[in-house]
This record gives structure tokens, C-alpha cells and sequence, in this order.
């Protein structure tokens, strides 16, 4: 009996001991001072580091605030793609948020905003609001919170058009959906690619296509509707903007393979000329000031999609989003918000935004474009500057809602989908989950 | 306190470091997990019971059926491929059938030394839609629109995984079965050809029966390795195009990091651990089969 009991406090104490370990509590925040008044906080971030442009700038970036501000060490930890996510996710649930986290203004991070783990910037952001674009200063949470501070703005869908090949292959500027489609066996058989995107990891086709003519198809205030629930994501409008998706796999307009190419391929396709037009978002133009030659740049435009049958939405219009940005830890004292913030403002607001506007991006902080800029940044910014902009589905809707979007999008390139069943399939998934 | 209490005493007090760690590392995630199966769960808040919701929604999925079989698959290959093959060239260079053994000792062995994810970034430069395969037949054929549509393919997307796999994995097999030839007393092999056995009679009546418990134990692995696979498949295809080429432990990745849905995942890892015991079972009652006849 004795040997029993003991037994089973053993196996009790064994079962109990790991839940203590793991679970007593989480630690206040990371950020510590020294005795000669430095604050150290810890950042996660987004980035690439092995990315020769991005890179080096973030890092000139964070040098040229260090010192600006001797009393604040950051000690940066890095993410790209989907790890930066799944290590976000387990660092917020096991209760070891970094003090300083890049987040998403959409719903690509609200499991950890939602869940109340980042402070609400409104406090320190009072009496700036005027000086970000509108878009940025929208609402992130429910009471209108604004968890990260954007630092660009995201378009989506920019069509990247090289006009020599144009003019030498004797076309113009499409202005419809049926002249760029009347294009297509023109560029094919001079061995180009008409519409260079690269496919592979599914997101680019939804996040720089299928939003956009979306918004072409039903407008803005059908989207809104939409995600609202007072309309459906199996609309005829969501099926006509399905079936442009699918006219262009069919007829061949898309890259080859384009469900098989890595993101990069379609950047490079295009720098390389083997490409008339290339479909991707204005991030890319931060690659394209490195690596297309000046001669390129003079002949290299941001162009629109063309307009498209029965459309509701604006012409030219483009899909955009306000960029992720950093938001702070909620535990972090009076003493290192102040710090947090003041990282959070270099690089958001004016300082940063000058730095980041040179290196190619389009900062949410509004800047008078600088005369000084490489061509395809002030390409940007005009181009930025004169398009209507509607919504990246992937900023609106939930994750999984997206993963199975995504996906069905190659399904129906490979024709095991028809343009209604991924239109009808997105409506499940977004009523089962982001409208419960 | 008596000797046999003392005695006692100091066995546990001697196995409990090892018991705790134990239990924190191994025990406790796996009730953990086992008992999250039965909830939905995104990380936070408390788990919601659903009883068995997530295994039947599981069994019912579509990507999930086709990830089984992608796994299946990857199974066969290791079971009756990499296994075979491997001891094929164990026996070959064993039996000095090929001039400079070591040579192609080291070759054969030399995938599995490196990393999954290299071999992928190799295997995807070969196989790619913008790759080597695609390069090379493209200039052949004069057609710049040439891409390799066995990617696009429902169900032959596989394929080149499977052969990749077969290629980096053989080699670990064939090291196996090469050490465990080495144990076979070599008069008994001598005797054998002194009394006039070819070497396929040798094969069949000595060397086999004598590697059947290694062989048994090799197929254990495979199974399970198989079962599990995960990192090469991620950095080559990521699952796609199209979950094409998904396997379980990618649907489960995707659905717990990328979906949040913790319980969900919980429930497809047990799963994954039911097929690795139920295919291993069968295994071995097999094997003991076998066993019993060279008996």
C-alpha cells in the first residue's frame, strides 16, 4: 500500500514539476539599465539578413540612432518570412515578448495584439497624426487602438513596365484588360514573358492580383460590405475577378511555371528583360535601385493593372496597405516605453523616414519627395501619389481564410478549382472564421 | 530505517535527476499534447473541449487524405527502396564486386552528411521551373515556355521528392547493413564457396537470414523516419504547389504556426504516432513471420 502511495506521489511530483518550470509566470519585460543610466532593450524584427540591400540599410538605420541616443542599446533578434512569425507566436504565448516587436497593422499579428501583449501608441503618437498618411493612422484594434506605428505604405500591385521592349515590340501602355491579353502572343513569340510574378509561395498571386481586381470588380464599397458581412466573398464580382486570374493563367500571360518560380524569380525576370511587365509591390523598388542600371532606369515605369469588364471599382486603381512597423511590450515600465518610443519614432517618423525614403521605400510619414533620389523612388512616390487604393485581402481577412485562399488560387491555375468553388470556399471560411 | 527502505530510498533518490528531466522533456509535452487534441486552442486563453471534433475534421479533410498518402508513398520508398537498395550495395562492395569500394562507399554515403536543407536548394536548382532540367531543355527545344509540369501534377508531384529521397538516404542504410555483414564470420561464407554455393545462393541462405533481425530493425526506422518527414520537403516545395506535395507533418506545421490552432495540430501529431506504432506492428509480426520460417 505504502509502495503505492509512494508511487503515485512520485508520478503526481513528476507530472507537476515540468507545469511549475514551464509555467510559473512570465518574466516583467526584457529591457534592463545599467548603473550609468543605459537602457538595453531587446527587439525582434523583421529581415532578412542575408538581403544585400535591405540589410545594410536597416543597419545604417540602427547605427545613425545609437548615436543619436548613447543611453539606448537595442539588442536586435532577427525573423524572415514564416519562422519570424511562428517564433513570434512562441515567444507571445510562452510570455517572453521581446520589449520592441514588429507587428502587422492587419490581421497577420493580431493574435498577439488582440490578446492585449503590445501597449496602444495613441498616447505618445497625440498631436502627429497629421503627419503620417491616412491610411496609416487607421485603426488597428477594436477601440481604435494603434498598436505599431506604420513605416510605409505598402502598394501591392504595381505593374513594373519596361518601355523599350514595349516600343520595340511596336505596343503601347494596355489601357484595357483586352489590349494587355492582345498583347500576349505578340510578347510570346519575341521568346518574352508578358507578366512576370513568381507564384510559388502562393501569397504573391492574392496579395498583388487578386485584391486588386477585386476592387476593380465590386469597388470599394462592396469590399467594405464584404468584410462587414452585408455582402459575400462568393459574389459574382469575386468570381469575375476569379475568372481574369484564370483567362491569364490560360493564356498564357503569367511567367512559366509561375506556380513553381520562388519569390525573387519574377524581380528577377524583369531587371533581366526577359519580361515586358512585372506584377509585384513597391517594395521591390528598393531591389531595383541596386540593381538596374541607370541607362534601365530611364525606360523602367510603375504602371496600373488596365481596366477591366464591368468595372465598379476606380480605374488605375491599386491594392494598399499601411506597412508593419514596431509596437512595444505592454509590461515595460514608464522609464523604457519612453526609451521603446523613441526608437519607434526614429524609425517611423521623420529621421527614419528620410533614411528609408532614400533607400527606396514609400514611409508612411509624410516627406517632401527629395530631389536627391534615385529615379524609381521618385517614380514611386509620383505613381504613389496619383492611384485610388483599395485593400490587400491578406490585411482584412484572417489567416487561414488567406492560407486556403492562397492556395485555391493555384488549384484554379491548375484547373482542379473553378473560379465559383474558390469564390464560394472563401466565403465559408471567412464566415466560419473572421465574421464569428 | 530498515536496509530494504534505504535501499529503496536511494533508488529513487538516485533516478529522480533523471526521472524529473525525463518527465519535462518527454512525459509532459506528450500528455500535454495528447490531452490538447481533444480542444481548440489558439495559445491563449483557456483550451475549449471538443471531444473528438478535430480527429474526425481531420480524417475528413481532403489536404490531410492526400498528405497520408504523399506519406504512404515516402514510406514504400524507404521500405521497399531505400532498404533494398541499400543492402544491395552493402552486399556488392562487401563481397568486392565493384574495383575502388571506398570510393563509391564514400559517394553513396555522402548525402546523408549533408544538411536537408542544402540537398533541397541543390535538388530545387536541378528540378525547378527556372532550374538546370528546365534550362537545358529549353535550349534543346528552342521553346522559352518549357517548364517541367510534373510539379503541377496532383499526383505525380511526389515524384522527384521521393527520388531525392532515395537518393540522400540510401547511403545511411547501405553503412548499416555494411557493418553488419562485417559481423558474419567470413569461414562460413569460405566454407560455403568451398562447398560450391554461388554467391546469390550465399545471399539467399546465409547472409539474409542472418541480417533479418537488422533488416527488421532498419524498416523500424524508415517507418518512423518517413512518417515524420518534414525538413526537406519544406525547403523544396514547402508543401506545394497546390498541397501537392504536402505530407502529414507539414499539414500539422501549417495548422498549428500558421493557423494557430493548436489543439488541431495536437491531434494530427497523435495520429502520426498511431500510424508509426500500427505500421511498425505489422512490421514486426511480419518479421517474426519470417524469422520463424529460417528457424
Amino acid at each position: 500500500m505504502r509502495t503505492k502511495q509512494l508511487l503515485l506521489t512520485v508520478f503526481v511530483s513528476l507530472l507537476l514539476f515540468p507545469s511549475l518550470v514551464f509555467s510559473a509566470g512570465t518574466k516583467e519585460s526584457a529591457a534592463k539599465t545599467t548603473d550609468d543610466g543605459v537602457i538595453t532593450l531587446s527587439v525582434y524584427h523583421y529581415l532578412d539578413q542575408t538581403d544585400k540591400t535591405t540589410a545594410p540599410n536597416f543597419a545604417y538605420l540602427v547605427e545613425e540612432f545609437e548615436r543619436k541616443n548613447p543611453n539606448i542599446k537595442l539588442q536586435f533578434e532577427y525573423g524572415y518570412g514564416e519562422s519570424f512569425h511562428d517564433k513570434l507566436q512562441t515567444l507571445a504565448v510562452s510570455g517572453q515578448l521581446p520589449d520592441i516587436i514588429l507587428l502587422y497593422p492587419g490581421k497577420r499579428t493580431s493574435q498577439v495584439t488582440s490578446a492585449g501583449l503590445v501597449k496602444d501608441l495613441r498616447p505618445y503618437l497625440q498631436g502627429h497624426e497629421n503627419e503620417f498618411a491616412d491610411m496609416a493612422m487607421q485603426a488597428q484594434g477594436e477601440k481604435g487602438e494603434i498598436w505599431e506605428l506604420p513605416e510605409d505604405i505598402s502598394i501591392t500591385s504595381i505593374m513594373f513596365t519596361n518601355n523599350r521592349l514595349l516600343k520595340e515590340l511596336g505596343l503601347s501602355l494596355p489601357k484595357t484588360y483586352a489590349e494587355l491579353l492582345a498583347q500576349g502572343p505578340i510578347i510570346r513569340k519575341a521568346g518574352l514573358i508578358p507578366l512576370s510574378i513568381a507564384n510559388k509561395d502562393a501569397w504573391p498571386m492574392q496579395s498583388c492580383v487578386a485584391g486588386m481586381l477585386l476592387e476593380r470588380t465590386g469597388g470599394m464599397e462592396w469590399f467594405d460590405k464584404a468584410i462587414a458581412g452585408d455582402a459575400r466573398f462568393d459574389d459574382q464580382v469575386v468570381v469575375d475577378a476569379m475568372e481574369i486570374i484564370k483567362e491569364l493563367t490560360d493564356k498564357e500571360m503569367f511567367s512559366p511555371g509561375t506556380n513553381q518560380l520562388a519569390y525573387g524569380q519574377g524581380l528577377d525576370d524583369f531587371v533581366n528583360e526577359r519580361a515586358v511587365y512585372f506584377i509585384d509591390g513597391g517594395w521591390t523598388v528598393n531591389n531595383m535601385v541596386g540593381e538596374l542600371t541607370d541607362e534601365q532606369k530611364t525606360y523602367m515605369s510603375l504602371e496600373s493593372f488596365p481596366d477591366v469588364p464591368n468595372q465598379k471599382g476606380k480605374s488605375l486603381s491599386v491594392s494598399a496597405t499601411a506597412g508593419q512597423g514596431f509596437g512595444m511590450n505592454a509590461k515595460l515600465s514608464d522609464k523604457e516605453s519612453e526609451a521603446a518610443w523613441k526608437w519607434i519614432w526614429f524609425y517611423s517618423g521623420p529621421e527614419g523616414s528620410a533614411i528609408r525614403q532614400r533607400f527606396g521605400r514609400l514611409p508612411a510619414y509624410n516627406l517632401s519627395e527629395p530631389s536627391d533620389a534615385d529615379p524609381m523612388i521618385k517614380k514611386l512616390i509620383s505613381f504613389a501619389g496619383n492611384v485610388p487604393m483599395g485593400y490587400v485581402m491578406d490585411s482584412v481577412l484572417g489567416a487561414e481564410p488567406i492560407g486556403t485562399f492562397n492556395i485555391n488560387l493555384q488549384n484554379m491555375m491548375f484547373g482542379t478549382m473553378s473560379p465559383k468553388q474558390v469564390a464560394q470556399e472563401l466565403e465559408t471560411m471567412v464566415e466560419a472564421i473572421d465574421r464569428k | 530505517m530498515t536496509f530494504s527502505q534505504q535501499k529503496r530510498a536511494s533508488y529513487w533518490l538516485l533516478l529522480s535527476p533523471g526521472l524529473l528531466l525525463f518527465s519535462a522533456v518527454i512525459v509532459f509535452p506528450v500528455v500535454f499534447s495528447f490531452s490538447l487534441s481533444f480542444t481548440t486552442w489558439s495559445g491563449y486563453g483557456f483550451p475549449k473541449f471538443m471531444g473528438f471534433a478535430n480527429y474526425t475534421k481531420i480524417l475528413a479533410d481532403p489536404i490531410f487524405q492526400h498528405s497520408l498518402r504523399n506519406n504512404l508513398l515516402i514510406v514504400a520508398i524507404s521500405v521497399f527502396g531505400q532498404i533494398p537498395l541499400g543492402f544491395l550495395l552493402a552486399f556488392m562492395l562487401h563481397r568486392r564486386m565493384v574495383k575502388g569500394g571506398e570510393f563509391y562507399q564514400t559517394m553513396i554515403f555522402l548525402p546523408i552528411t549533408i544538411s536537408p536543407v542544402v540537398v533541397a536548394l541543390l535538388w530545387n536548382q536541378i528540378f525547378s521551373a527556372s532550374g538546370l532540367i528546365t534550362a537545358i531543355v529549353r535550349r534543346i527545344y528552342d521553346d522559352p515556355r518549357y517548364v517541367m509540369t510534373i510539379f503541377e501534377n496532383r499526383n505525380l508531384a511526389i515524384l522527384p521528392i521521393l527520388f531525392v529521397l532515395l537518393w540522400m538516404h540510401t547511403g545511411t542504410y547501405m553503412i548499416i547493413y555494411l557493418a553488419n555483414l562485417q559481423k558474419i564470420t567470413p569461414s562460413v561464407l569460405e566454407a560455403a564457396q568451398i562447398d560450391g554455393a554461388s554467391e546469390s545462393q550465399m545471399l539467399g541462405r546465409i547472409i539474409l537470414p542472418s541480417m533479418i533481425g537488422t533488416i527488421a530493425t532498419t524498416a523500424i526506422l524508415a517507418i518512423s523516419g518517413s512518417l515524420k518527414a518534414f525538413d526537406l520537403i519544406f525547403a523544396m516545395t514547402g508543401g506545394g504547389p497546390a498541397h501537392f506535395t504536402e505530407v502529414i507533418a507539414l499539414y500539422m506545421y501549417t495548422n498549428t504556426f500558421k493557423y494557430y490552432k493548436y489543439g488541431y495540430g495536437s491531434a494530427v501529431s497523435i495520429l502520426i504516432v498511431l500510424l508509426a506504432v500500427g505500421l511498425i506492428l505489422i512490421l514486426q509480426t511480419i518479421s517474426r513471420r519470417i524469422e520463424r520460417n529460417y528457424e
